[in-house]
């Protein structure tokens, strides 16, 4: 049975903008208007402020954790142009890195699959999109996307680590031969698809359907199906799911989740990505799944925080 | 202090300084403001220090104040009172008026000081003199020019020391002090009185006048008759002023029109329409100055003076600096001397400091004369151009790249049409925007033809559209967007109900209406933060493998904005609530107790502070709301909710449980199978036990294939074979169960009897995991050993004996096994992505037995190995024997023999032997029987 196992009191001084648990589900991170982050240790059901971090100069939007291969990383970002990536060694948190390229508000930062080392995308309201790769020794490579969206790109979503076409054999012995791809949202209204080639991002898809700004994309995992599947939520209201079946990543369909009263501000998919969470500006959250036959429903209704998960029934699906 | 949301980042608030003018230093370190009673300095390098403040005896506000742009004397600065000028000097936190000059007889309309000399300064008076001081010689002016009319404003030329400026009236003189009989140039600017002069920067012969008659105009005195360029305001201009970064112009809105608190920032090689507006002031601006640029700091900040009694510094980052620089495809010359220029300004800082002094304080009978005399003659004609701003503004903001709606806007004659295509209906739609818009004035809307929809949903969309706009106009907000988007749904809403709805028509898109604003998108952005997303202030996210973490706004926190409403797009949408324009709400607020706007700084000291908590507003503790969660009725108000985590594992696919219980072993297939069903059984997978049953039946003894290809067919061609399992993975791939998936392929891979890449090196645990050392130590012998203890079934070795037709023999070995393997490489990837599932869940021996199925061959092994150097001839050897000597190559170091067989070496000192031999000798010693003094069972840890 779904049930809540903990409710942390975060206690910071103004509202939250993202919370986000460690790969284990072991730490919780959040950051806030107030310009700090904060980490709980969650085990067993406890709250235990692990840091608080200051280091911001104005709201920070988003946080992202590494995966724990590289240590305990951190990546946020900020309505102060930064993105700061913070390291916990010898049980403090530290900066790490401190990017200062984008030139206005970065909404965004999400790390890359651990297949392709530490990388860290990051989109902002100047329209660019970079990629800040560490190289070792203190050093982070860093290449830029610039008018990536016109007007500010507002979210991005790395690609689950795939082998283009992998249904072919692989020649054995050899390193897979990894793309890198991920898809970012913006104030053009438009879903973004990048792919390196050749060390150079290059655009490799632009899928319209929404008619405002998109708020946030999502790329589901991947559990060894040829599918990827994309989520993408806008002002508009409306939730879209893009799937591709085409290896070579071309043809790619949108279907309308749902269409919500307000704006949609978050998509988020479940490990097997069979399930969706969204929210957005009505202040509730729900869960979407697809069922057997492609059809996408809501499944439960969490926003009281009531944890009631009630089964799909017939008057809901009329609701929706 | 607090935080804004827009480009300012420091506000210091003087609740009664009731100050008229202000000016920075040229250190930029202090500013001063000139209150009747006071004047107070404030430190800009710790702006929440307590400003100082001196008392001033006098019964005149000031006019003008300016501090000396010299390094040498930043700390002077004048004062002008009535016919006075006061010389102050600042000096560790105190000051006092060290030098008057008087000479003037009737009030001092302006100052300057000289920019080349530190000890000259200018000063201007209704008495029609113009002054030249040397501050040495305070007796009597140095210079002084008569211009017959009285001047209002004079300003030194920032590149020729002896030339300066006056204007009077609606005209400007240049002079030459040298030649002080006469005015040197007479150019007659404007046909009402110039309020604002300023030199350019760069070029000695520019000047911008700004005026009562609605414009900027741009001179070079040399060619007095014909401005230069004009910039039309459409209202009355009290201050124009050059930038220190290129091409800029900063302009002022007179103070009596209090409509307009705003400054805004222009690019002088583009005039149509300001690049940036600066919000936040809630009345009248009444001074700006530049404040002299840090070293190594691509910010510039303005420092402003509000009749809001509040300060604040703006900060134009390059972003900002760049709107000025036109289009750079355009103007590739211009476009690169400005980069120059942002480049060298931090060198230049103290020189851009100085040009920046330029300090016109507003004496107050003058302002009081133009608010009567402009104020009634110009302000209907100001609202009504005022408006075709505001609109072209608005226009050019909006977001409506919606499909099968047309958006022609016509800022000129205040209206716009909208036609949009629905199905087979077809509405075009006229907004008229009145006089007064959007102040509490909502625009009229009228359906033109070819309209096509009925007379009910006309009055319906009617009705809706005014309720919208209504609404958004009781807060001064535009509504153009919003209704159209209104409208769309609407229309979206009727065509999917409606019984006659075809196919959406698409309609011309509207990329025509577009162009009529071709700088749409970047430059018009003219609040910075109209492009960034407005705050998620809610979200919920899947962590680990069975959590959902969310966070909601507080409950207690309730929309300002009525609900039916949807939430604003981007931040800029917050200066509503905060640049005063919000009155009404504010009003109530006061008004009424249960309402209130919150401030979220982290400081909190001031309360109108705009916060995303500002769009919310929080339900006081009125007794609807007193349930038993508001116990703590005593604790501060909490802008932040709770975060929950949530168990959601149920509503997973795969199972912790499972992943526990479930087991892969290799020996007995059908076993597996039993126990696995058992497990599936008790974590109530009912439909997971009935697989296993019939995997169980498929990997029977009995039905186990043939070697010989000539026997019955193998099982995996029947339908129960290799179709029932691909029914299976399909329907499991279907519930993306990807731990039954990777079950089910790892036991029948098993099952199989050749893998296609099993490499005889296969390694239990050799699949490196995301956080295990890639490094991998190979302390076995040799291969062989390593490939013979694998527990990996290499029962394949027949394919080599090859006596039959090959081809053949291949043939049967594929369709023999029960998984296609064609799939391969899928199956191999479910079983990756379970294998980090299981990784997650701390499951790591589960991992590598799943692992050890996958057919992939791994990274290779990079890690460290192990050699042997031959004992004879010294000679690197992988095996026993030696490659070169052909000699056994190494000796037990207990019974000097030569070691066949296994052996046991101390890898921190490298000696070793007989495995039985060295584990006699270590359960009693410690060292090394080597004798080399390593105590190898410390060392070791492997």
């Amino acid at each position: 049975m779904v049930s809540v196992i903990n409710t942390v009191d975060t206690s910071h001084e103004d509202m939250i903008h993202d919370a986000q648990m460690d790969y284990y589900g072991t730490r919780l991170a959040t950051c806030s208007s107030d310009r700090t982050l904060k980490i709980f240790d969650v085990r067993n059901g406890g709250q235990i402020l692990v840091a608080d971090l200051r280091g911001h100069e104005g709201p920070v939007w988003q946080v992202a954790w590494a995966h724990p291969m590289f240590g305990n990383i951190l990546a946020s970002c900020s309505y102060d142009r930064k993105v700061i990536v913070w390291k916990e060694e010898n049980g403090t948190w530290d900066k790490m890195y401190e990017y200062t390229g984008h030139e206005s508000s970065v909404n965004s930062v999400c790390w890359g699959p651990y297949e392709f080392g530490l990388i860290l995308a990051c989109g902002s309201s100047d329209g660019a999109i970079s990629l800040l790769t560490f190289t070792g020794e203190q050093q982070w490579d860093i290449k830029k996307i610039n008018n990536a969206h016109t007007i500010g790109c507002n979210a991005v979503s790395w690609a689950p680590a795939v082998v283009p076409g992998s249904l072919i054999e692989q020649p054995s012995g050899q390193k897979p031969n990894y793309v890198k791809r991920f898809v970012s949202g913006g104030c053009d209204n438009l879903v973004k698809l990048w792919k390196e080639e050749d060390g150079q991002w290059k655009e490799d898809q632009k899928l319209e359907a929404h008619s405002d700004w998109v708020r946030d994309v999502g790329w589901a995992p991947s559990i060894g199906l040829p599918t990827s599947t994309i989520a993408s939520c806008s002002q508009d209201g409306r939730v879209y799911i893009w799937t591709c079946d085409d290896p070579a990543g071309n043809a790619w369909t949108a279907k309308l989740l749902h269409k919500f009263n307000d704006v949609v501000w978050h998509v988020s998919w479940s490990i097997t990505g069979n399930i969706l969470a969204v929210s957005g500006g009505d202040n509730k959250v729900t869960l979407w799944k697809e069922s057997m036959d492609g059809q996408w429903a809501c499944i439960s209704d969490v926003s009281k925080g009531q944890g009631a998960v009630s089964a799909i029934t017939d008057t809901q699906q009329a609701e929706q | 202090m607090a935080a804004r949301w827009s480009s300012e980042n420091v506000v210091l608030e003087f609740r009664d300084a009731q100050a008229t003018t202000m000016s920075v230093d040229c250190l930029g370190s202090h500013a001063v403001l000139s209150g009747r009673r006071f004047l107070y300095v404030a430190n800009l390098e710790a702006p929440s220090e307590l400003a100082r403040k001196m008392s001033r005896q006098s019964k005149w506000d000031v006019g003008t104040v300016q501090w000396n742009p010299h390094r040498s004397q930043a700390h002077i600065f004048a004062a002008s009172s009535n016919q006075r000028v006061d010389l102050y000097s600042w000096k560790d936190g105190g000051g006092s008026v060290h030098t008057s000059l008087q000479g003037h007889t009737r009030v001092i309309s302006d100052l300057d000081w000289s920019r080349f000399e530190a000890e000259f300064l200018v000063s201007s008076s209704v008495d029609t003199y113009i002054y030249i001081w040397d501050i040495g010689d305070a007796r009597k002016p140095a210079v002084a020019l008569s211009a017959v009319a009285g001047a209002s404003q004079v300003k030194w030329n920032r590149r020729n020391r002896s030339v300066l400026a006056s204007s009077h009236d609606g005209d400007v003189r240049i002079w030459d002090r040298r030649k002080p009989n006469t005015a040197c140039e007479y150019v007659a600017a404007h046909l009402s009185k110039i309020h604002g002069l300023d030199w350019h920067p760069e070029h000695e012969f520019i000047l911008a006048t700004s005026s009562q008659d609605n414009s900027v105009r741009f001179w070079d005195y040399r060619q007095p008759r014909k401005y230069l360029n004009i910039l039309s305001c459409q209202v009355p201009v009290w201050k124009a002023r050059y930038t220190p970064f290129s091409n800029g112009l900063v302009t002022v809105m007179v103070p009596q029109l209090r409509r307009e608190n705003s400054l805004l920032l222009w690019s002088t090689l583009d005039l149509n329409s300001p690049v940036h507006a600066f919000v936040g002031h809630d009345d009248v601006v009444l001074e700006f100055q530049w404040r002299p640029q840090k070293e190594g700091c691509k910010d510039f900040q303005l420092v402003t003076w509000s009749r809001d009694q509040t300060l604040r510094i703006w900060r134009l980052d390059p972003q900002l600096q760049k709107l000025c620089v036109s289009d750079p495809a355009d103007q590739p010359t211009d476009g690169a001397s400005a980069v120059a220029e942002t480049d060298k300004s931090p060198a230049s800082a103290d020189s851009e400091g100085q040009h920046a002094r330029v300090a016109v304080g507003p004496h107050p009978h003058d302002r009081d004369g133009v608010s009567r005399a402009g104020g009634g003659r110009d302000s209907a004609a100001a609202a009504s151009s005022g408006l075709a701003q505001t609109l072209q503004q608005e226009f050019s903001l909006v977001n409506l790249q919606i499909r099968n709606v047309n958006v022609e806007m016509d800022a000129v004659n205040c209206s716009c049409v909208v036609s949009a295509h629905f199905g087979t209906h077809q509405v075009r739609l006229l907004m008229k925007f009145p006089g007064q818009y959007p102040n509490n004035s909502a625009p009229t809307f009228q359906f033109i033809s070819p309209t096509s929809i009925s007379a009910a949903m006309k009055t319906k969309i009617h009705k809706i559209l005014t309720d919208v706009s209504l609404q958004k106009v009781k807060r001064n907000q535009n509504c153009l967007e919003p209704c159209v988007r209104k409208l769309v749904s609407c229309l979206e809403s009727d065509a999917e109900d409606g019984p006659s709805s075809g196919p959406f028509v698409l309609s011309n898109p509207v990329a025509p209406a577009l162009q009529a604003f071709p700088r749409v998108v970047n430059t018009y952005g003219s609040y910075q933060d109209a492009n960034i997303p407005f705050p998620r202030t809610s979200g919920a996210r899947f962590c680990g493998t069975g959590c959902l973490v969310y966070f909601t706004r507080p409950i207690t926190m309730h929309r300002v904005a009525p609900p039916t409403e949807p939430t604003p797009r981007s931040l800029s949408a917050l200066s509503a609530y905060h640049s005063g324009v919000l009155t009404p709400m504010k009003i109530r607020s006061e008004s009424q107790n249960a309402l209130r706007l919150y401030s979220g700084s982290p400081t909190r000291a001031d309360k109108d502070t705009v916060s995303i908590s500002s769009f919310y507003y929080k339900e006081r503790k009125s007794r609807r709301f007193k349930s038993k969660r508001d116990v703590g009725d005593g604790r501060s108000i909490k802008l932040a909710g709770k975060v929950i985590v949530q168990e959601i594992s149920c509503l997973l696919p795969v199972h912790k449980v499972l992943g526990e219980n479930y087991v892969l072993n290799t020996r007995d297939t059908e076993d597996t199978c039993q126990k696995n069903a058992a497990a599936a059984l008790a974590a109530g997978r009912r439909d997971v036990a009935k697989v296993w049953a019939l995997a169980s039946a498929a990997t029977g003894r009995g039905l186990s294939p043939d070697s010989d290809p000539d026997a019955e067919a193998p099982w995996a061609s029947h339908p129960f074979g290799r179709n029932l399992l691909e029914t299976l993975v399909e329907h499991y791939s279907r519930m993306s169960d990807v731990q039954t998936l990777a079950m089910l392929c790892s036991v029948f891979t098993e099952s199989g009897p050749d893998r296609p890449h099993a490499a005889p090196q296969a390694h239990p645990a050799r699949y490196p995991g995301p956080s295990e050392p890639a490094v991998t130590f190979a302390c076995r012998d040799t291969p062989e050993q390593a490939g013979a203890r694998s527990e990996s079934p290499e029962d394949g070795r027949h394919g080599n004996q090859g006596h039959a037709d090959l081809r053949e023999r291949e043939q049967h070995d594929m369709n023999k096994r029960l998984l296609n393997p064609t799939g391969a490489p899928q199956f191999d990837d479910f079983k990756k992505c379970y294998a980090e599932i299981l990784y997650r869940w701390d499951l790591r021996d589960k991992r590598a037995d799943v692992l050890k199925f996958a057919s992939c061959p791994a990274e290779p092994h990079q890690g460290v190995g192990l050699r042997v150097l031959c004992c004879h001839c010294g000679s690197p050897s992988r095996g026993t024997q030696c490659a070169a000597c052909k000699r056994l190559s190494f000796r037990c170091v207990v019974c000097h023999v030569s070691v066949r067989g296994s052996s046991h070496f101390c890898l921190s000192c490298g000696h070793g032997g007989h495995t039985a031999h060295m584990m006699d000798w270590f359960r009693r010693q410690e060292q090394c029987p080597a004798g080399c003094g390593c105590r190898c069972l410390r060392r070791s840890n492997f």
